[in-house]
């Protein structure tokens, strides 16, 4: 690897106070099953014009954007990379409930525009003026691996030097159903909303860093002995070895089935702290996005806090890097590797 | 970079309203023929709109397959499954071979044929549960896919209308930095009641056969299918023994930053794709010798995707034509069905026309190509593919 690619920003919309870090300190606890996001105040982000026009999860991309922009002080990223699950699913409700319910009369283009998944990075291409690279994912619960994904190839190839990348999720009550009925999520799960945005430069002077990119790998349906050939490319790429990691984040909740797709850590990466993010920021589509982004904070504060780890007392050390595991009942399976810088 | 590696085209498959099969597009492009018929498969009351339908039910599709009824699937599943069969065929890609093989797909419309039928089962009753699980864009892929096996890696690309041109550039740039060397890539989209209402709404659909670059041009006519190809390294294919067709040779997608449904006037979204797709290619826009236009028959697209061109080309603008007006506006798919006939063009040696046009545009937009031009050499062909909110993509196909 010539140069590094490093995370200036992390910005997190979520059940957990937004736009901050608290949670690893003060993190939310619900009940509920299902959680929306705590909002913060959009107007610092968009004119109130703007904002009637534009559903959550729009709002919600373009504030954790832009504080990620500000943040990294960077205008015009070369790549708007998002993932998305469902998108705009409260738009795409309301334009099918509509049509099935009243007919193929007047129906309202706006909620037809939002519902397309693109939406969300064209609208932070108009928004902040950005020309370049534009895409869009949806690979369920892969879709922001994906897009952080494809920003590595182009970083790999000389393409770009900044990216930012998002997962972006929400939920309706009606969608949560579906979600529910699906069986896409485990039952104990709450179903949550989330908005994430990472910002990812490989020159960024003196500006403050959060950790480096090490690499990342999606593989389908891969088997222990590939995900675990994959793990020490990625290390060995790296100059790392196993004991380097200060942890492993996973997606692991509680539930057998769920579990059952990282039963592989325990021998193969023995000793390593495992880490989850769901109990405090629930799970959806887009949940695997806050793993990658409470890692990043991890790393940048140089400790692991207890509420990442089950029956920890205390803070852990971060060690030289962490992986983020994120499988798809068994057959979607991703690794993104960290570094403390 | 000193790790890219040249992108070959080892197979291809295409389903669409202009023919089953490649041979069978082919023969519509060459007898300058159309796709575009009134309605007749999807179930809605805007019978009013001519569309490209792909000339098959989903049963006869499930028949084709070997799918069962009890077995839940959607329309752009079973377009997407015929394409890829075709595709993996050609290229003579063996169950090993898909085990190391990359799957990278566009759509955005997904599942919605189905769920837009039972989105009040949904909400009521227990009974069609089996299509939650059809009707995202990953799970259209996955299912796509797994019929064929299991691929090393899967993903989706959503860009509404440039979704499979970035598949395309997606599965190029694996190949080029050596993270896989057989990636199959392209689009799939059937046409629903959902997105044909959403273009109603947004008042760009035809009443009539569409005609891009036309001056009585009046909107798009929607079509369905999809095109898969299958790229691969030259070490692999070499070692499979299998015949190159084409090369990708460049990819750019650059951002409008305009307009959620509107193409700045100026075509700049358009002017950066195609620029940028030139360098990544290394050729200069005298190289180009045809150009696939995006060319909706939208007024707003095409005469800002004529002013982008004109920008670009200026003297040295080649031949160019819409096909939309053959295969409808294949949305999703149309960066794939629109790369294929790219191929055809290239392998044959013709320009496609661009069926309907008569009167120029009296802004001065491209005239576009209307001869066949049989027997012609052609070696780079530039393809354009652009999506709502300014997701303008560029292809450039070459010869060997």
């Amino acid at each position: 690897m010539s140069s590094q690619i490093f995370i200036t920003s992390a910005q997190q919309i979520s059940i957990q106070k937004p736009l901050c870090e608290e949670w690893m300190d003060s993190p939310v606890y619900y009940e509920e099953k299902f959680v929306r996001c705590v909002d913060p105040d959009f107007r610092q982000f968009i004119s109130a014009g703007e904002a009637r026009r534009m559903g959550k999860l729009l709002k919600r991309a373009l504030a954790t954007s832009l504080s990620a922009l500000k943040e990294g002080s960077v205008e015009h990223p070369d790549a708007i990379i998002t993932g998305t699950g469902f998108g705009s699913v409260e738009n795409t409700e309301q334009f099918l409930d509509a049509m099935v319910r009243q007919g193929e009369g007047l129906l309202k283009p706006t909620q037809f525009m939002q519902s397309t998944h693109n939406t969300t990075s064209s609208l932070i291409g108009i928004h902040t003026g950005s020309h370049g690279y534009n895409s869009t994912y949806s690979q369920k619960f892969l879709s922001f691996d994906s897009a952080l994904y494809d920003a590595w190839l182009q970083f790999r190839l000389g393409k770009i030097r900044t990216a930012l990348v998002g997962g972006h999720d929400e939920m309706s009550e009606v969608f949560h159903g579906f979600i529910r009925k699906g069986g896409f999520i485990c039952e104990k799960d709450i179903c949550s909303e989330a908005a994430v945005s990472v910002l990812f430069d490989n020159d960024p002077g003196e500006r403050k860093v959060l950790c480096a990119l090490g690499g990342v790998s999606i593989m389908n349906n891969p088997g222990e002995r590939k995900i675990m050939e994959s793990v020490a490319k990625l290390l060995a790429d790296n100059g790392l070895d196993i004991r380097d990691l200060g942890g492993v984040m996973t997606g692991m909740n509680g539930c057998a089935d769920e579990d059952a797709a990282y039963s592989w850590i325990d021998s193969s990466l023995p000793g390593i702290p495992e880490l989850r993010y769901k109990h405090i920021f629930g799970a959806g589509f887009s949940a695997p996005a806050l793993g990658v982004y409470a890692v990043c904070h991890c790393l940048s504060q140089g400790f692991i806090p207890s509420v990442l780890v089950d029956g920890a007392t205390g803070s852990l050390d971060c060690g030289r890097a962490i992986l983020t595991v994120n499988c798809d009942e068994r057959r979607h399976c991703s690794l993104v590797l960290l570094k403390r810088v | 970079m000193s790790d890219r590696r040249s992108v070959h085209i080892t197979g291809a498959g295409i389903v669409c309203a202009a023919g089953l099969d490649a041979a069978q597009v082919l023969d519509t492009l060459l007898s300058v023929d159309t796709g575009i018929a009134p309605l007749k498969y999807l179930k809605t009351a805007h019978s009013e709109f001519p569309v490209g339908e792909v000339k098959l039910s989903d049963e006869q599709m499930r028949i084709m397959l070997g799918i069962p009824e009890n077995v839940p699937t959607t329309r752009t599943s079973l377009e997407a499954m015929l394409a890829l069969r075709q595709a993996l065929a050609q290229s003579g890609i063996t169950a090993s071979d898909i085990h190391r093989a990359g799957f990278v797909s566009g759509t955005t419309v997904g599942g919605m044929d189905m769920s837009e039928c039972h989105y009040l089962d949904f909400i009521e009753n227990e009974r069609y549960n089996a299509y939650l699980r059809t009707h995202d864009c990953g799970s259209c892929s996955e299912m796509t896919a797994e019929h064929f096996g299991d691929f090393a890696f899967i993903t989706t690309i959503s860009t509404a209308c440039s979704s499979a041109a970035n598949a395309i550039g997606l599965a190029t740039e694996m190949i080029r930095a050596g993270e896989a060397d057989i990636v199959v890539a392209g689009g799939c989209e059937c046409i629903t009641r959902f997105h044909l209402n959403g273009f109603n709404s947004l008042m760009i659909l035809d009443r009539n056969p569409c005609r891009p670059f036309d001056a009585q041009r009046a909107g798009l006519n929607l079509g369905e299918g999809a095109a898969y190809i299958v790229l691969e390294s030259e070490d692999s294919a070499r070692r499979r023994g299998v015949k190159s067709l084409a090369r990708i040779t460049g990819y750019a997608n650059a951002c409008d930053a305009f307009h959620q449904t509107a193409s700045s006037p100026d075509g700049e979204g358009a002017y950066l794709s195609m620029k940028a797709a030139l360098a990544d290619a290394g050729l200069r826009p005298e190289d180009i010798d045809y150009i696939n236009a995006h060319g909706t028959g939208t007024p707003n697209n095409d005469l800002s995707e004529s002013r982008a061109m004109q920008r670009l080309f200026g003297e040295h603008l080649p031949p160019v034509s819409s096909t939309k007006s053959v295969t409808g506006h294949t949305t999703s798919a149309s960066g794939a069905i629109e790369t294929v006939i790219c191929l055809l063009a290239l392998r044959a040696g013709f320009l496609p026309v661009n069926y309907g046009w008569a009167t120029p545009m009296p802004e001065g937009g491209v005239i576009p190509n209307m001869e066949l031009s049989r027997g012609i050499v052609l070696k780079h062909i530039l393809c354009n593919s652009f999506g709502f909110g300014g997701n303008d993509s560029s292809l450039i196909i070459s010869a060997l």
